[in-house]
């Protein structure tokens, strides 16, 4: 091979390595940077004002702020679960219970970037879930366990009350088509 | 010139990049290295997500005995699981199964070491925590949970290594009247339309503490269980006998089985017994049996009484004028409504087209026609409904082929303005509403389509891997209509003229029940409360209860702008016990469905439960549960679970799913690696280049 044609090889590779890890670099950045516009758009909704989209063109809109001290885990917990929603925060799954009710209430999140801490949950661990008029309902971790993605049963919003988040598994999993899911079951708590 | 300009540009682009690459390669290298340390520190409590059979090693193997007893209209099933332990260990068996979606479980007993214990009826927890509690102080026990309106998972614990223990379980089941005859469909495998064959652990999720130390304990070896499928199993895997004791009371012409061979012997008029021509068939489709009374002996009506408890209860069916005699089709307005928000993104919004496309097709001549997107904003492509000829036609065809996917999903806007009838015009009006389901306020959406919806019909037509059937599915029910599910390209053809066929057919609309006793009205409890429409050949069936027998029933009707009317005097009927359970699990499923038109959660959970504690049924709030009182397993036994494999069911693939829980993994973790291999390809380029 000419020395012409490695040069241009490895500048190719280079550029290509680059890229992919500024990508890689992207999507967590955007969640973070997402979850904090999303912050202060809870901030103003819990204080009253009109709701606004979190940042110009936003098509999702924050549902519930979910918090764990011990993790000091603050997050905005978005309408909807789909792809696009995920990207930006926690999403709700659709058919679910509503936070602030009594029933199963499913969240999702991306297993790397805002649901990596599930992983840290414990058993007992404390989650509130604080839903759009300020009230806020207080759950103790009860148990985790890996699912498949076709057990839709787990959506059910009749099921018994309790908040179920969940993400992909496994944790470090390098592909994103996984067919398993990582299900921690929190329990209610007296108010 | 150029080369030198070149190179030493690339060096000096090179010079600021190998400290970062080193340090990058460093990094990765961490990751290596920590990485499966962390994973396997995760794993030490948490081992139950292998899919490949791992805890198969502990099942024990189970034997199936269907015994099927028909009444008229009605079928007393009799379930026998019979497990059997062939491992040196004592153990737990799990066993995930299917029964009809309108089965009312009424008995759980357990043949535990020759004796026979019956089971009760309680709340869902404390069932679980009973059967908890006898397993692991070495008592035999069964416990029978409703997982979904049509799954359920029997668990058998402490079966005695070399034993046998045998669960029973029984139902109440009322036949489907269709094309001129009975069937009676038994599914035997975990049905498609829930779980094309994957396995179920999340049925189990309660049966073991995977996790954390703190629950291990209580659990013995615990991570286990995952109940796996057997891809390719021969056919001793989860055998099944079936017979069937037909008492039709009626002269047949015919009993045929669609699924499965089998042997009928007439005993006498009207009584049949029929069995499985090869004895035993593996647990991999339905099965179904059909009967078809001598022409001429149709019944028009059947009724069925008990009186239980002090009260009286009542299963009414009634056969619908035949369509033969009705104008033939009836004229109607159909509104299509198309999600073009973003997430249809890709296959969707192609599906949605193929659908939309087809649909328009089958539009005739006085038929009125709409078609409504919904992204961000709503269109409609007319004002309101044109009639369905070629020049609205061509433009409905140019504007559906248009249809982009992007922006957000404001269903409720869009919901609002298909079910508003600004045309009173007496056609029959459809509104066929096309969308992955992906929506925001549900409630609101429950609420203005139970407001909303006069005389109109909402049909759900769900796209693409839909976690949403749930909504779906009630959104359909508050619309009268029905929840139709496309889920590949293949199938959009045939399902969508599936669905246009029970549409474009003469319905039976407001139905209303008035029932009298002698000349005043009753006070009846009926279920449902709120009869569907009734499509080509379904019959009317409801339940009632009420302290004293109703004499009449008067029922009247709309076929399109017909009305229709009948009185049936309810005297005599057949005696038949357990007709209080199928009123009530009607009762139970007609709360269920109010829980989708906004009524409050907690009042449809005391309704369920009281209604299952008092007729023993088994329900999404209560199990059935058999304990043996008697410790048998020695205290320093271990007990090991093993869940039973579940067959794939015949035909099916594992790749054909019905619903999906979302993604939740972003591709970061794969580009992280890419660029880094990029990288390092790079770096071992430059040296030898050097």
């Amino acid at each position: 091979m000419s020395t012409a044609w490695r040069s241009r090889l490895v500048l190719l590779t280079l550029i290509g390595g680059i890229g992919l890890l500024l990508h890689a670099a992207y999507l967590p950045a955007k969640a973070w940077l997402a979850q904090h516009l999303l912050e202060q758009a809870w901030q103003r909704r819990l204080a009253g004002q009109p709701a606004q989209p979190p940042w110009p063109g936003a098509d999702m809109r924050p549902l519930a702020r979910l918090h764990q001290p011990r993790l000091a885990v603050t997050q905005v917990v978005l309408d909807g679960a789909s792809g696009r929603v995920l990207a930006f925060g926690p999403g709700h799954v659709t058919g679910s219970a509503l936070p602030g009710e009594h029933g199963n209430i499913v969240i999702s999140g991306h297993r790397d970037t805002h649901f990596h801490w599930l992983r840290e949950l414990q058993d007992g661990d404390l989650l509130t879930l604080e839903s759009g008029d300020g009230t806020v309902r207080r759950y103790a971790v009860n148990r985790a366990a890996v699912h498949q993605e076709t057990e839709i049963g787990l959506l059910d919003p009749l099921a018994d009350d309790q908040l179920r988040l969940f993400t992909c598994y496994p944790f470090d999993g390098l592909y994103p088509g996984t067919p398993l899911r990582y299900v921690v079951t929190a329990l209610p708590l007296a108010m | 010139m150029l080369r030198a300009e070149s190179r030493a540009w690339l060096g000096l682009l090179g010079r600021a990049l190998w400290g970062g690459l080193s340090v990058s390669l460093l990094l990765a290298a961490l990751v290596m290295l920590v990485g499966p340390a962390e994973a396997a520190g995760e794993q030490a409590g948490l081992r139950i997500y292998a899919t490949d059979g791992a805890g198969l090693g502990n099942a024990p193997s189970l034997d199936t005995r269907i015994a099927i007893g028909v009444s008229g209209v009605i079928a007393r099933v009799r379930v026998e699981q019979r497990f059997y332990n062939p491992h040196k260990d004592w153990v737990e068996g799990v066993y995930v199964f299917p029964l009809p979606q309108n089965a009312a479980v009424d008995r759980l007993r357990m043949r535990y070491g020759g004796r026979l214990i019956e089971g009760e009826i309680q709340e869902r927890q404390q069932a679980r925590q009973n059967y908890e509690r006898a397993r692991d102080a070495g008592q035999g026990a069964g416990l029978l949970e409703q997982q979904r309106a049509n799954v359920f998972t029997t668990a058998v614990a402490n079966i005695p290594p070399g034993e046998a223990v045998a669960i029973e379980i029984e139902f109440q089941h009322d036949l489907a009247w269709q094309d001129g005859g009975f069937s009676l469909r038994l599914p035997l495998v975990v049905a498609p339309r829930y779980i094309p064959g994957a396995p179920m652990p999340g049925a189990l999720h309660g049966f073991s503490a995977h996790g954390w130390a703190g629950d291990t304990d209580q659990v013995p070896d615990a991570s286990q269980i995952t109940p796996p499928v057997a891809v390719s199993a021969d056919d001793s895997l989860n055998p099944v006998t079936i017979t069937v004791d037909l008492n039709a009371g009626l002269d047949l012409a015919e009993v045929v089985s669609a699924s499965h061979r089998i042997d009928v012997v007439r005993q006498s008029h009207g009584h049949y017994r029929i069995g499985l021509a090869r004895g035993k068939v593996p647990a991999e489709r339905d099965f179904v049996l059909s009967w078809r009374p001598l022409l001429g002996q149709q019944p028009s009506a059947a009724l069925f009484t008990e009186v239980w408890e002090g009260r009286h209860y009542g299963l009414l069916m009634l056969m619908p004028p035949q369509a033969t005699a009705l104008p033939q089709r009836v004229g109607r307005e159909l509104v299509l409504v198309v999600d073009t928000s973003g997430s249809m993104h890709g296959d969707s919004i192609e599906q949605a087209r193929a659908a939309l496309l087809r649909a328009l097709q089958q539009l005739g001549p006085g038929d009125r026609f709409n078609v409504i997107q919904f992204n961000t904003d709503v269109h409609a492509l007319f004002d309101r409904a044109r009639p369905a000829d070629q020049v609205h036609l061509q433009q409905a065809k140019r504007y559906v082929t248009g249809l982009r996917a992007d922006g957000g999903t404001e269903m409720l806007p869009a919901m609002r303005l298909a079910l508003r009838d600004p045309s009173p015009s007496g056609l029959l009006r459809q509104v066929v509403f096309l969308t992955d389901g992906a929506v925001g306020n549900e409630q609101a959406l429950f609420e203005a389509v139970a407001q909303e919806i006069g005389a109109s019909r909402l049909f759900t037509v769900g796209i693409g891997s839909a976690p949403n059937a749930l909504f779906m599915t009630r959104a359909a029910q508050a619309g009268r209509g029905t929840f139709t599910y496309i889920d590949s390209g293949a199938q959009v053809q045939g399902t969508i003229d599936r669905l246009f066929r029970q549409l474009s057919a003469p319905v039976l609309t407001d139905l209303r029940l008035h029932w009298r006793r002698g000349e005043g009205d009753a006070a009846v409890q009926q279920a449902p409360v709120q009869v569907a429409d009734l499509y080509a050949g379904e019959p009317l069936i409801v339940a009632v209860a009420a302290d004293g027998a109703p004499t009449q029933v008067d029922v009247a009707g709309r076929f399109g702008t017909v009305d229709w009317q009948q009185s049936v005097t309810l005297s005599g009927g057949a005696a038949l016990g357990g007709i209080h359970a199928l009123w009530a699990r009607r009762m139970i499923d007609d709360w269920l469905a109010r829980h989708a038109s906004g009524e409050d959660g907690e009042v449809v959970r005391q309704s369920v439960l009281q209604l299952a504690l008092e007729h023993r049924l088994v329900s999404r709030y209560t199990s059935l549960v058999a304990i043996e009182h008697t410790p048998v397993r020695p205290a320093d036994a271990p007990l090991k679970s093993g869940a039973l494999p579940v067959r794939l069911p015949a035909g099916w693939s594992a790749s054909a799913v019905f619903g999906r829980l979302p993604g939740t993994a972003t591709p970061a973790p794969l580009f992280l690696m890419l660029g880094l291999a990029c990288l390092a390809l790079a770096w071992v380029l430059r040296r030898r280049w050097i």
